[in-house]
């Protein structure tokens, strides 16, 4: 008997006690913050309050590019940049056009993002050091720029910008400053702090784990990264809004390399990814510059200048040496070692026990968009060539809905390249695939996970940064709505809290449950093969496209999983599959289409395929009499 | 007018053979460890600022440029051994992240060691010559023909010699070069001491006009990217003329539009090439199986 471990349900909890446990972390550590900046002007010395007044400036452009880092898994080596157009439009606008400083704040800040949208919509496709270097262009252009502009007073730079009034009070010294400043970084914390964990911020840091996967799940994977680039220049353009007020001048400085060097380190040092780490680091590396500035001189007579690069340096290459994770590793591991840590209960020994029984008891939803018959997949004509090499050679092919069709064919006969090709992973050479109507083929897997085709992958595609549950989660992201800006506000809980639920559901019906807790890396080779089957059908596909299902699975797993397609099948959900296990495809499938060397020379139900000569010949070797033999002897095995 | 415009040409011309020996080292290193190092332009500024010193202290002008190019080189073997090798999965955002803070660290030495001033080799012997009105100086002669030899020389070493060859293969099949006996420890040291020696050699020829800055090599190490992006990152010789390409736009600029945005010229042609041609950029396909 299954005896699954359900945790209960957080939508069955009172609302303010699942806001308060959804949120604890992030109550208790803002509490924090926001207490220590009340109390630190009244305890620090002048030059600590600078310190402190620097680092919540910076903090800002920081949680910036601690999302674009952590999130997108981009960097950006110009977030000076964005940082020096906030403060050079605040600037400007105050002092030319005398606007109140509300307004001149929030231009500037729209301003950092229009850059970064423009910078970010031809260069958010392009992958690996691109973003870096072509953003460390932009760093020196900005600088350039304001350099050579009489707008921005060349290199003297705007003055004379005076300090905000609040409610009538003037923000005139550098403890009514940090006043004023903290509830902005506060509420930047927290719109980042949401967003890491929203629908948007887990679809991206699946995407880190693998791109491809979660763009067949629906994931907009440029679209996501630019929203996130952008949201990042505008954290940097908030920073730059408050340096200008803070320092009441700005020159082409602000512009510095060096300063997106520092905010980079800030990033480095908190830990990528890390929210909190970010604010943590800005505070570390306003110290240690700081420090550097008064013991280098010492130790070096007559250095001047830029010296806390050293530290910079050194720090920067030890940190990714000796503690890639930062500081959010360290206290992670700190935490762990303490003995009141909550400590998660080591893996049960259900895990196996379930496998026994080979009933399904439930079945995941799927949608059925159209009658069962109806054409819902039509190849026609599709080709993939490799220079000389043609893998696929001008299939025609059409799926008609609720039935499960069977590819397959020897070694290298085309059929993942198909695959490919019909999940948009691929683009053909010529020919399409059009999918309840519309034309698929050319474009990302999002467009096609869109439509409501989802696949698995012969090699597979695991998020190994989650749990189990974590990726058949991901599978709901085309079930879900809310975007970046809801996930930054936090209003998605009641929606997340279903699709968890759903996924928990899935999980049970493919007997997980048990492993829903663990880390999606730990799991045996067939569960995780079992694991992806789940997430795929956890988008309520149209249409499951299935690499090679059942490699790896053992005998019982493979008997519960073909009992499972078939139900799926029963219940409307159209199935194509790539399978070496002939026998089973055999028994399994309405069609089968064989392919051999790219052309498909066979399709037909599974008697008729059977006995083609052509195919048998093919398939399993010369001799027509030899081949027939084996294929019995192979099915009688089986 | 026409004058004017030749002028310019062969201060482009020039410029860009700097330039060309960055890139040189940027796709040497690139090709064998898949990183992009931010730190090539320090390579230039060291081995500038370093034979700029040591010929103040009195020694023989080729003796310095020759000891700052070997120091040089071992910088950058010592940066590979003792720190890109360190980490065992570099993925672009930690090659980032490592290589900027070797150029932060060398920066800062930089700073302290000899301040914050622009220093000049002094000018190579040699003598300046007009052609038809067009003044060339005897350095520009020399920073030409530093790219005809020493890149030039390492196109061939690639191209004719078994440890160029061998090279090659580790970049196009690490692991068929590593099962046919070709070491990628020796390999990921032969591309960063090239690095090094053709940063270091672009440096001392460029000091002379253009003089060695502490916080020069960024600028300067990026322009060798975008040289490198022009001529589509994979073959020494297209990066070649794109960095040519590049010094000669930049030279039009700065004589035609204002000196002043010269440096805004390169980026620029890197955001456009990266918008209108980004396919023909990927660096080096990488085919993911599934």
């Amino acid at each position: 008997m299954t005896h699954a471990i359900m945790p209960t349900p957080v939508e069955m909890r009172s609302p303010r006690k699942r806001f308060w446990i959804n949120n604890k972390g992030t109550l208790i550590g803002c509490g924090i913050l926001v207490a220590l900046m009340i109390v630190v002007p009244f305890t620090a010395s002048s030059s600590i309050m600078n310190i402190v007044v620097f680092a919540m400036i910076f903090a800002l452009p920081a949680i910036g590019l601690n999302l674009l880092m952590g999130l997108a898994g981009q960097v950006s080596l110009g977030q000076a940049a964005f940082f020096a157009i906030g403060a050079y439009t605040h600037a400007i606008l105050l002092t030319k056009l005398d606007l109140p400083g509300p307004v001149a704040a929030t231009i500037g800040v729209i301003a950092a993002m229009l850059v970064a949208l423009l910078v970010g919509l031809p260069l958010m496709r392009l992958r690996g050091h691109y973003l870096a270097l072509a953003t460390l262009g932009l760093g020196f252009i900005v600088m350039i720029g304001v350099r050579e502009w009489d707008v921005t007073g060349r290199t003297t730079g705007i003055y004379g910008i005076s300090r905000p009034t609040v409610f009538g009070i003037p923000i005139d010294n550098s403890g009514f400053f940090l006043w004023f400043v903290t509830p902005f970084v506060v509420i930047g914390l927290i719109l980042a702090l949401n967003l890491t964990h929203s629908r948007a911020g887990r679809a991206l840091s699946a995407v880190n784990d693998s791109e491809l996967a979660a763009e067949s799940l629906g994931v907009n994977t440029y679209a996501l990264r630019l929203k996130v680039f952008v949201l990042s220049a505008g954290f940097a353009g908030l920073g730059g809004v408050f340096y200008a007020y803070q320092v009441a001048i700005v020159s082409p400085a602000t512009a510095e390399f060096h300063l997106s060097v520092s905010i980079l380190l800030m990033v480095v040092i908190g830990g990528l990814g890390s929210v909190w780490g970010a604010v943590a680091g800005a505070f570390l590396v306003q110290f240690l510059g700081e420090g550097m500035r008064d013991i280098i001189p010492a130790i070096f007579p007559g250095a001047t200048g830029e010296v806390q690069l050293l530290g910079y340096g050194i720090v920067l290459i030890l940190v990714i040496l000796l503690l890639p994770g930062g500081l959010h590793q360290a206290a992670t591991t700190l935490w762990q070692k303490l003995p009141f840590a909550g400590k998660r209960p080591p893996g049960d020994a259900h895990a196996h026990a379930t496998w026994d029984d080979t009933t399904i008891p439930q079945l995941p939803m799927v949608s059925t968009p159209v009658a069962a018959g109806e054409p819902i997949l039509v190849i026609s004509g599709l080709t993939k060539r490799y220079g000389g090499v043609i893998a696929v050679n001008d299939v025609n092919l059409t799926v008609p809905a609720g039935s499960i069709l069977g590819l397959i064919g020897p070694n290298g006969a085309g059929k993942t390249t198909c695959f490919n090709m019909i999940s948009g992973a691929l683009t053909p050479t010529s020919g399409t695939v059009t999918f309840l109507d519309q034309v698929i083929s050319g474009r990302k897997p999002n467009v096609a996970a869109s439509h409501g085709l989802t696949r698995t992958f012969q090699n597979l595609q695991v998020f190994t940064s989650t749990d189990v549950v974590g990726n058949v989660y991901m599978g709901r992201y085309r079930k879900g709505s809310a975007g970046v800006l809801r996930g930054m506000l936090g209003l998605q809980a009641v929606e997340q809290s279903a699709h968890r639920a759903a996924s928990y559901e899935i999980l049970k019906s493919m007997r997980l449950t048990d492993a829903a807790d663990d880390s999606a890396s730990d799991l045996s080779f067939g569960k995780q093969r079992i694991m992806e089957v789940c997430r795929a059908l956890a988008a309520e596909p149209a249409l499951l496209l299935l690499d090679e299902p059942m490699a790896g699975l053992s005998g019982a797993e493979r008997d519960v999983m073909a009992e499972l397609l078939r139900r799926l099948r029963t219940a409307g959900l159209t199935i194509v599959l790539v399978e070496h296990d002939v026998a089973q495809v055999m028994s399994l499938a309405d069609h089968v289409a064989v392919l051999d060397d790219g052309v498909l020379i066979a399709h037909g139900d599974p008697e008729s395929v059977r006995n083609d000569p052509a195919v048998v010949v093919a398939y399993l070797g010369t001799d027509l009499d030899e081949a027939e033999a084996e294929l019995s002897e192979l099915e009688e095995h089986a | 007018m026409f004058t004017d415009f030749l002028q310019l040409t062969v201060a482009g011309l020039s410029q860009g053979s700097v330039y060309a020996l960055l890139a040189v080292g940027l796709i040497a290193v690139y090709t064998v460890r898949h990183v992009i190092n931010i730190a090539q332009g320090e390579f230039a500024m060291l081995a500038g600022l370093g034979s700029a010193w040591l010929t103040a202290s009195g020694m023989p002008l080729f003796l310095a440029i020759l000891v700052a190019i070997l120091t040089v080189t071992l910088v950058a073997i010592a940066m590979e051994r003792l720190i890109i090798a360190r980490v065992k999965k570099l993925t672009p955002l930690t090659s980032i992240i490592l290589t900027l803070g070797v150029s932060t660290l060398l920066q800062a030495i930089m700073l302290l060691v000899w301040g914050p001033e622009a220093k000049g080799v002094p000018l190579f012997p040699g003598t300046n010559i007009l052609i038809g009105g067009v003044s060339i100086r005897s350095q520009e002669f020399w920073m030409i023909g530093a790219l005809v030899v020493v890149g030039g020389g390492i196109v061939l070493f690639y191209e004719k010699s078994r440890w160029g060859k061998a090279l090659r293969a580790c970049a196009e099949q690490p692991v068929a070069a590593r099962i046919v006996g070709i070491s990628p420890v020796a390999a990921s040291v032969l591309a960063f001491a090239i690095a090094g020696f053709v940063g270091a050699v672009a440096g001392v020829v460029a000091s002379p006009i253009y003089l060695s800055l502490w916080s020069g090599g960024v600028l300067l190490g990026l322009k060798g990217f975008v040289a490198a992006v022009l001529g589509g990152f994979v073959s020494f010789r297209a990066a070649i003329v794109g960095a040519l390409l590049l010094g000669m736009i930049e030279a039009y600029v700065a004589g035609y539009v204002g000196s002043g945005l010269r440096d805004g010229a390169a980026f620029l042609i890197l955001i456009l090439v990266l918008v209108v041609r980004p396919q023909g950029l990927v660096l080096k396909p990488t085919a993911v199986r599934v």
